[in-house]
């Protein structure tokens, strides 16, 4: 069975590092058989990543635990997941830490396995703190845009009639959903937007079909980002994707609205 | 400047061009509030009405983003990308689209460090189409439509996302050649 200790230098005299990913060597040793390999540590020390490489190397070596000074929360779950044993708080020579281990005095150890179960804990909290966070984020971003189109609902409800609306969507299916796919292919927007215009459009009169068209456009098609897609993908891409994505709207628009009749006929 | 620094900073320009709609917006509410009074105060009711209606959807929207960053890491699903081939392949990027938050502004960046190091343009196009499905969103669009459009529409969108990449793969093929 081997297991790797994150260490100052190439020998079994050598210090346990304190910080797993972050040590100049890691010391793979069979332990039954004593044989080792000192495996220089792949990433510089202090580049962003380095722990996400010693990961790779002790999976890659078939190590079954990790013996070291810390270990952050992060990486510990990711060997724990991996299924290899951290344990941490440990000083002095590899050596020692090698004969320890097979004595099973490490495990025995009670203080460290809390200080382990500590640092998952922390982990888990962090987590979540993380994810709160981001939720936040991304909540925030949304709101602008969406306060605007709600903004100009209002002022829509207040000097667009119904008269004028039919004009532009009479109840032509072709038609409707040609209007629509065009009016949802300027932006390309967060689908949130149109699901609210979308449904504030039906009160209105306006028929699923120009609506759908609408919604499918919204996010798949984008002049307005025309010029970043270019920049990104080159003219053909961005051309082609659009163009394609504008005429599918159409068949994804109709079958949409004449499958969702007939079911809720079948229904019924 | 580290990935997430400058992922932030991205994020940042975006909000800001993005409030600029809002106060745009507000700033037309202005001069009608000057020209008739009564008109904007009518609007803006309507707006208000609007938002509260709004507000159970969206604290769901809340929930399930968290939900969604504490369980698949939007943040890594770049990783799916243009990985495995066929099937698998083509779920990979449908999956990452649907995955994937924030503006697309932000993407496009990564999308084309992604392309150059190999990843087809079939799964950039089926990526990019898959953004229109968003599960953090569905209670806003059931709410308007109702569970049978949204799930209709959704196996839709999925469908046609593939026939998307697809053609734009072999459209583009045919160029180089």
């Amino acid at each position: 069975m081997k297991i790797a200790i994150s260490a100052d230098s190439s020998n079994l005299g050598a210090k346990v590092a304190h910080r797993f990913g972050a040590s100049e060597y890691l010391l793979i040793i069979d332990v039954d058989s004593g044989y080792f390999e000192a495996v220089p540590n792949p990433a510089n020390i202090r580049q962003h990543g380095a722990g996400v490489q010693a990961i790779v190397l002790a999976v890659g070596k078939g190590a079954k635990a990790v013996l070291t000074g810390y270990c952050n929360p992060a990486i510990a779950n990711q060997l724990g997941a991996n299924g290899i044993e951290v344990l941490t708080g440990i000083t002095g020579t590899a050596r020692d830490a090698v004969e320890q281990y097979k004595e099973g005095r490490l495990e025995r150890l009670s203080s460290r396995q809390a200080q382990l179960r500590s640092a998952t804990a922390i982990g888990d909290k962090a987590v979540l703190i993380h994810a709160v966070r981001s939720a936040a984020r991304q909540f925030v971003t949304l709101l602008p845009v969406l306060i605007g189109v709600v903004l100009l609902i209002g002022l829509f409800d207040m000097f667009v009639s119904e008269e004028m609306l039919t004009s532009i969507f009479s109840g032509n299916v072709a038609l409707d959903t040609l209007w629509g796919a065009c009016f949802g292919s300027i932006f390309a927007g967060n689908p949130i937007n149109s699901y609210v215009i979308g449904g504030e459009l039906l009160k209105y009169g306006v028929s699923l079909f120009a609506v759908t068209a609408f919604i499918v456009t919204w996010v798949t098609v984008g002049l307005v980002q025309m010029p970043a897609e270019i920049a990104a993908f080159g003219k053909r891409f961005a051309l082609l994707r659009n163009g394609l994505s504008f005429a599918l709207a159409i068949p994804v628009t109709i079958l949409t609205v004449v499958i969702l009749s007939l079911v809720e006929r079948w229904i019924s | 400047m580290s990935n997430s620094s400058r992922q932030r900073s991205i994020t940042r320009r975006i909000f800001r061009g993005m409030a600029l709609f809002p106060v745009i917006t507000l700033a037309v509410y202005g001069i009608i509030a000057v020209i008739m009074p009564d008109k904007a105060l009518l609007a803006i009711k309507s707006s208000v009405n609007i938002f509260f209606n709004m507000l159970i959807p969206l604290s769901m929207i809340f929930v399930l983003m968290l939900l969604i960053n504490l369980f698949v890491k939007p943040a890594r699903v770049a990783k799916f990308l243009g990985k495995g081939s066929g099937i698998k392949g083509i779920a990979l990027s449908a999956a990452a689209g649907i995955i994937s938050t924030g503006p697309i502004y932000a993407w496009y960046p990564l999308l084309k460090d992604l392309r150059e190091k190999g990843a087809g343009d079939s799964s950039i196009a089926i990526f990019l189409y898959n953004r229109a499905v968003k599960p953090f969103l569905l209670p806003v669009m059931v709410a308007y439509f109702g569970w049978l459009y949204v799930v209709i529409l959704t196996i839709l969108t999925v469908l046609a996302s593939v026939a998307i990449g697809y053609s734009v793969g072999i459209f583009m093929k045919a160029e180089q050649a």
